[in-house]
């Protein structure tokens, strides 16, 4: 019982109390990839923390040994422990399989979730045959729209896809560092980070982690190709680029949920970060890496 | 398969667009053969199913149907761009923006943060 208070304390911990500090942290603007890291730390933590939790609760709750027992083989720890003879009961079944649910449930959330958005990308596809031409001078798709806009369709069948309001209000160059940040989306399949973070939110409705964890992975994505951008581009370039698009599409509407992200990655793209320090890189990998495995050694240990 | 219908779909709208006039499958299907042979009845099935989609509109003069696009190419890109970019892209990973939407204030904030940052750069 006291194992299962401890697993459960530190799920609240890492699902709860950690988000909001990770998402104030001041480092992780300057190292977006090591904060993508950190975050999926977090995820990873949470979601087996939890199930060990719901995995040890079953198990109190039927107060049998063999459980224990059951739980020392599924660890790797008793491969020798002695075989019980008897088959099964459906209350193994009920500690195994609550615990499995915890972990099949983002799992298939993702898997419906990029089905679905496959689906999305295909009738967009579709549209774009109907309605898109080759951009002249660009490896993109451009399309007859008056807003500036630019976007990518990831996936097997990527594409680029440039308005005629953004060939409008882009020079060459700024057109250039916008089609980077593009490629770099697709290239290091950004997509499926948003998918995964997602998948989890959608698992795990109103947890602090997952509406933390969507936002600030949102944000950081969009820095990592920010950043791969500002390798062959100049900051100008980049940064009259995000004005131009972003105040040229301004909702019809609804919108403004957006929040202050344009503007933080407008400063950060302007002003040069310095980058973390090395052992700030070592303290949150390390971190990232034992966090989920610290619940297996409480819940394994002898 | 279903690409490929989809792909007739698009080259029967380009014609009917590109003309401006009501036409018949047969009009559609004598251009349609400059390029590579293709059957009446596969040209006419897509035109139904464009129908069938509200793309396209058909009335009878004689024996045949006669086709022509509900709305023009313009108006079917602004409603599908406005729909595909405005708001919530749904569902998550179907396309990545550059940049968000926001709000005209916002746009003011962004226009006067790149003001300054040039000044400083400049002075």
């Amino acid at each position: 019982m006291i194992t299962a208070m401890a697993l459960g304390g530190y799920a609240a911990l890492v699902g709860t109390a950690m988000p909001p500090l990770l998402s104030r942290a001041r480092w992780t603007h300057r190292a977006p990839v090591l904060a993508v890291l950190a975050w999926q730390g977090l995820m990873v933590t949470f979601i087996v923390a939890t199930a060990l939790t719901v995995y040890h609760l079953a198990l109190t709750e039927q107060h049998v040994h063999e459980g224990f027992l059951g739980l020392l083989s599924v660890c790797g720890l008793a491969a020798d422990a002695p075989v019980t003879e008897s088959a099964p009961t459906p209350r193994d079944a009920l500690a195994l399989s609550a615990p499995a649910v915890i972990v099949l449930l983002p799992l298939g959330w993702f898997v419906l979730c990029t089905w679905r958005a496959r689906r999305a990308r295909q009738r967009h596809l579709d549209m774009l045959a109907l309605i898109g031409e080759p951009a002249p001078g660009y490896d993109a798709t451009v399309v007859d729209h008056g807003a500036p806009a630019v976007y990518c369709l990831p996936g097997r069948r990527r594409r680029v896809v440039i308005t005629r309001g953004a060939l409008d209000v882009l020079s060459d160059a700024q057109m250039r560092a916008v089609l980077e940040h593009e490629r770099a989306h697709i290239e290091s399949r950004h997509h499926l980070l948003h998918l995964l973070v997602d998948a989890f939110s959608r698992a795990f409705p109103g947890l602090p982690l997952a509406r933390h964890a969507k936002e600030q992975i949102t944000l950081l994505v969009e820095m990592i190709a920010d950043d791969r951008v500002l390798r062959s581009h100049s900051r100008d370039a980049l940064a009259t680029a995000m004005c131009e698009v972003a105040a040229g599409q301004t909702p019809q509407g609804t919108l403004g949920a957006a929040g202050p992200g344009a503007l933080i990655r407008l400063r950060r793209v302007l002003t040069p970060q310095p980058r973390p320090h090395r052992v700030t890189w070592l303290g949150v990998v390390a971190a990232s890496t034992a966090a989920p495995l610290l619940p297996l050694l409480v819940a394994c240990g002898p | 398969m279903v690409r490929q219908l989809g792909e007739l779909e698009a080259e029967i709208m380009h014609r009917l667009w590109a003309w401006g006039r009501p036409a018949t499958a047969r009009d559609v299907l004598v251009d349609l053969s400059k390029e590579r042979p293709i059957a009446y009845s596969t040209v006419k099935t897509v035109a139904d199913i464009l129908h069938s989609k509200g793309m396209l509109k058909r009335h009878k003069e004689g024996r045949a149907w006669v086709y022509e696009p509900t709305c023009t190419r313009q108006q079917y890109t602004a409603s599908r761009m406005q729909e595909a970019l405005g708001g919530n892209p749904d569902p998550v990973g179907t396309l990545v923006s550059f940049i968000e939407q926001i709000t005209p204030e916002e746009a003011d904030a962004l226009r006067s943060a790149l003001r300054a940052a040039k000044k400083r750069s400049d002075a």
